[in-house]
């Protein structure tokens, strides 16, 4: 347990590294929306394409708890990439299949940065729940909306009806009958497209049992992304708190500062204890475990990232300060899988409650 | 022996020796607890974080989490007083041999019941200021003064009193730390009732109280430095147990939800269930602090946040379990009407002192904030 302990450190603090003076911004507005080079060196120097995925398909073996960490730290820095959508929503959806055929196909392209993916749930009426898209004959039809990466994806996994319910299907991002766009999103540094399928060519991907956990799945991993989120937000209070002089004192003297930041400390401490232990939850554990670390974790993100502005005052409202672009990705984070009223209704039901005994 | 083989021991003993039932005459309530706590010393079973050579167990921090967990789940009484949670340490850190061999094994049995003589009624938040005066005669002194939120001092047989035996401006630096025989002539002791109506509290005055200077812990106008000692992390030791019990009353309020029909409004699912995901963080904060302090020997600031955390939650836990009372919210817990005894009405009304005993919630953001985040001091302290 020690040494698996200093691995993670280790991992957590090259991650870290690799990340610190690259730039969230100058990337966001570009053609693809992130650094070609930036991806590269993830999947082949520092192997974190690779690192949710078996060793015998070319990842590291890991699991949710070394991804969590890794998305931790990108939550920190918002350095936009595929990574996401690839390694957390496909890959992660990829292994708990046990589909070998579609293991065996996708998951080395996944490991290398070879192959970029995603996961379409989302209907265009906005529900997750409620799908419309309907698959069969090795065809998909139907439309999905705020698919992210879903305008880029080499490969998309739909969610889609057939007759035995929900199933999940391999779609080529440029096959025919795939009609895409991007959408422009409050999110700047995290794309969605929108995606009409038109009797598009499919592959089932595993059996339709294992469909809920690829939404439980995503939300654990938009959890530890949260907290990464939340705590940049909360760095950048302090330090600027110590660092901004009126009425000749840094405003972190000020009491009512001090207690923003502490509040936002303690709000950040619990959604990471939240999403540590999903991530290192039993499978059985993790329908409860992903709707509170949803719940929680995007409502600690969304008021970090609010606060971190308004502790910033004037300066915090401008385009070219950061503060919005955490804002931005802590209220789309917030609405991506689910509202945390959705998340809490969800719990509500899973433990019992309004359940008679 | 494994801790496996310790845990099972410790529950025999727990098991077989459980004292009953809580006696509802205040006096038997305390033979009754009294008697719990020399049956626990004489077995060997008392003070998990004290050294063995003052009476106590001598357990490494895994084996103090393990002691915990069992005692709480055996629910006997815990310790009378506040003298082996908070004066022990200090205590155990700068008390003489003397002092140590006199009164810590009484303590640690029952025998003697400390309470704490800190607060007072210019000096809460701000304690740097208390105006309690010992005046050096001798080999003794004499304190007058006031102290006030005392708990247990209408049984207390030593208070460990903060006094100022420096100049009226020299606030912390002129203040020293007595052990004072509270039965001392001079010293008098008032109940004082609080807003649920129950008297857990005292006023203490001095007048002319005599003290040996020998009762003295540390250096003259070195008290202030002895305040917050701690024997290691013995508090984190038990930072399961508060989150198993509020795991216990979030399934009580839970149940009277659903007795009342409430459940069957979405709106209160929604509540519910945000109680549900902070009863468990607190719980997964508690691991992961041991987990720290076991990997890596301190806690991280999780554990610096959590006492925020669990106030937050209590306080508005049993508000909201009066919101779902409706009307019946409008009884006190001595009316026939009231539901389950006036539990949940008393509840809100005393957890308003959650955020304000042992140190007001505003403190504590301060202080996380100047220790933890490293936000400067405000200008105005001295």
């Amino acid at each position: 347990m020690v040494n698996l302990r200093v691995e993670h450190d280790e991992l957590r603090a090259s991650v870290r590294r690799f990340l610190a003076d690259r730039s969230a911004r100058d990337w966001m507005e570009s053609e693809a929306g992130f650094d070609p080079e930036v991806w590269r060196l993830m999947a082949e120097q520092l192997g974190l394409c690779g690192i949710a995925v078996p060793e015998e398909h070319g990842g590291a073996g890991g699991g949710p708890v070394e991804l969590g960490i890794v998305l931790e730290e990108l939550g920190r820095s918002l350095v936009p990439s595929p990574f996401f959508a690839t390694v957390a929503l496909a890959g992660q959806a990829l292994v708990a299949s046990c589909d070998d055929a579609a293991r065996s196909r996708w998951l080395p392209g996944i490991a290398d940065g070879s192959l970029t993916a995603t996961v379409a749930v989302a209907e265009e009426s906005g529900s997750l729940a409620d799908v419309a898209t309907t698959a069969m004959a090795g065809t998909v039809s139907g439309t999905k909306m705020f698919v992210i990466d879903g305008h880029t994806a080499d490969l998309l996994l739909v969610v889609a009806g057939t007759e035995a319910g929900l199933g999940l299907f391999a779609v080529e991002g440029d096959a025919p009958g795939v009609h895409r766009t991007r959408l422009d999103t409050l999110d700047l540094t995290r794309r969605l497209g929108r995606v009409e399928f038109d009797g598009a060519p499919a592959v089932p991907v595993g059996d339709a049992a294992f469909v809920p956990g690829v939404l439980d799945r995503a939300v654990v991993a938009l959890a530890a992304e949260q907290v990464g989120g939340a705590q940049a937000c909360l760095d950048a209070a302090v330090a600027y708190a110590k660092a901004r002089v009126q009425f000749g004192r840094p405003i972190g003297a000020f009491q009512v500062i001090k207690h923003k930041c502490a509040d936002m400390l303690v709000r950040v401490e619990a959604a990471r204890s939240a999403a540590q232990h999903a991530a290192a939850a039993e499978p059985a554990e993790l329908p409860v475990v992903a709707a509170l670390a949803g719940a929680y974790c995007s409502a600690a993100y969304t008021h970090a990232a609010k606060e971190n502005l308004q502790i910033h005052g004037g300066i915090g409202y401008t385009w070219e300060h950061d503060a919005q672009l955490y804002l931005r990705r802590a209220k789309s984070s917030e609405l991506l899988f689910g509202s945390p009223v959705a998340h809490r209704a969800r719990l509500a039901g899973l433990v019992g409650i309004g359940a008679h005994q | 022996m494994t801790d496996e083989e310790f845990r099972a021991r410790l529950r025999t003993f727990l098991t077989d020796n459980h004292p009953g039932h809580r006696p509802t005459d205040r006096a038997e309530r305390l033979a009754w607890q009294k008697a719990w706590l020399a049956t626990l010393f004489d077995a060997g079973y008392a003070g998990p974080s004290w050294p063995c050579e003052y009476g106590g167990m001598g357990l490494s921090f895994a084996r103090q989490v393990v002691y915990q967990d069992e005692y709480a789940t055996a629910r006997v009484p815990g310790p009378l007083g506040t003298g082996v949670g908070i004066a022990a340490p200090t205590l155990i850190r700068y008390g003489t041999p003397e002092q140590k061999s006199r009164f810590l094994r009484p303590m640690l049995r029952g025998d003697k019941v400390w309470a704490q003589g800190y607060s007072e009624p210019e000096a809460g938040s701000d304690l740097p200021a208390l105006r309690t005066t010992a005046r050096r005669q001798g080999d003794e002194y004499v304190v007058n003064g006031q102290k006030v939120w005392t708990s247990a001092a209408d049984i207390a047989d030593v208070l460990f009193t903060l006094v100022r035996t420096g100049t009226p401006e020299s606030r912390q630096h002129g203040i020293s730390y007595l052990l004072i025989d509270a039965h001392t002539p001079g010293v008098t002791v008032r109940p004082l009732r609080d807003l649920t109506g129950d008297a857990h509290f005292c006023e203490v005055f001095f007048t002319d109280v005599r003290v040996p200077v020998a009762d003295r812990v540390g250096e003259e106008n070195g008290g202030w430095p002895l305040v917050r000692t701690s024997l290691g992390h013995e508090r984190a030791a038990g930072a399961m147990n508060q989150a198993a019990l509020y795991r216990r009353v979030l399934d009580d309020l839970i149940e009277l939800a659903r007795e009342r029909g409430a459940t069957a409004d979405p709106l209160v699912c929604q509540r519910l269930a945000d109680f549900e995901t902070r009863v468990r963080i607190m719980r997964y904060t508690g691991m992961r602090t041991i987990a720290d302090i076991l990997a890596k020997g301190e806690p991280g600031p999780a554990s610096s946040t959590s006492r925020l955390f669990i106030v937050t939650f209590e306080q508005d836990l049993h508000e909201f379990a009066v919101d779902l009372l409706g009307a019946y919210g409008l009884l006190g817990r001595h009316d026939p009407h009231a539901v389950q005894r006036g539990r949940w009405v008393w509840g809100f009304l005393r957890t308003r002192a959650s955020t304000i005993g042992a140190g007001t919630a505003e403190i504590q953001r301060n202080t996380i904030a100047e220790q933890v985040l490293g936000l400067p001091r405000d200008p105005g302290d001295r």
